[in-house]
């Protein structure tokens, strides 16, 4: 089981869909602030692909948004369908979206290592 | 390092609690849609406005929104004529709340929106919570 690097990925992907979910909260926090911007964080399959090295917060005093971030999860503002009068660019219906998409790929994600779990144990209790 | 799902549970609420705030100066502005002044000539009561802004919240390192100021409506009051109000001047006239009713009913549904927008954010992060608990259980 050594070659499938499955639990690794599933704790991957669920740190990802934290952060994800903390900046959607952000952003929804925020729908009524003027002159916010919407984030967006990069995608997951991008952020596997990158394996250049990326800058680093080095140090808890480098600033960064949502809830403490590492380099492998870097806010951009996001293209969102609308900008209102005052300068937001929140949509509250498209972050619900978002949401939704978030908790549908959580429960994907712990129903995979549930599973593969139950997997392991059956081979060990042979 | 917060956890982000602890952080996204605490930005939802800076939400709501901003909303809240908001709903309450709605309520006051609705409230004294009617107060004149006492004298003659006297001002009545200007409606209150308010903002909210994004700020960085130092424990966390997340976005929190707070209520930025809230200030007055500068728009001109209306005025009517109404000569035994004790508040109306030497022709007649009284100055009535610059309080649009109108725009309080539609100040207050979206600051009931944004506050159900909020609600469903806290429902999700403790969903994702509760999923993340239920893998000891298997």
């Amino acid at each position: 089981m050594d070659q499938v690097y499955l639990f690794s990925l599933t704790s991957k992907q669920a740190d990802w869909l934290a952060h994800r979910q903390a900046l959607i909260a952000e952003n929804v926090a925020n729908v009524n602030s003027p002159g916010y911007s919407a984030k967006e964080l990069t995608p997951f399959a991008e952020v596997l692909n990158n394996t250049a090295l990326a800058q680093r917060s080095s140090n808890p005093m480098h600033m960064v948004g949502y809830g403490g971030a590492t380099a492998e999860t870097e806010a951009t503002q996001a293209a969102t369908w609308d900008v209102k009068h005052s300068g937001n660019t929140v949509v509250v219906e498209q972050e619900m979206m978002k949401a939704g998409e978030v908790a549908r790929d959580y429960s994907l994600n712990t129903s995979v290592v549930k599973s593969f779990h139950r997997m392991v144990m059956m081979t060990l209790r042979g | 390092m917060a956890d982000p799902l602890v952080s996204a549970l605490k930005i939802a609420s800076s939400g709501m609690e901003a909303q809240s705030t908001r709903l309450r100066i709605v309520s006051e502005n609705v409230a004294n849609a009617e107060t004149t002044g006492k004298t003659p000539g006297a001002d009545p009561y200007v409606r209150k406005t308010v903002t909210f802004a994004a700020t960085l919240d130092e424990v966390t390192g997340a976005n929190l929104v707070r209520v930025g100021d809230i200030g007055t409506d500068k728009s001109a009051f209306e005025s009517a004529y109404d000569p035994g109000n004790p508040a109306a001047d030497a022709n007649g006239y009284v100055k009535r709340p610059n309080v649009n009713m109108l725009t309080e009913m539609m100040d207050m549904r979206e600051a009931n929106r944004s506050y159900e927008a909020n609600i469903q954010v806290v429902k999700q992060a403790r969903e994702i919570i509760n999923m993340t608990i239920d893998l000891l259980r298997s």
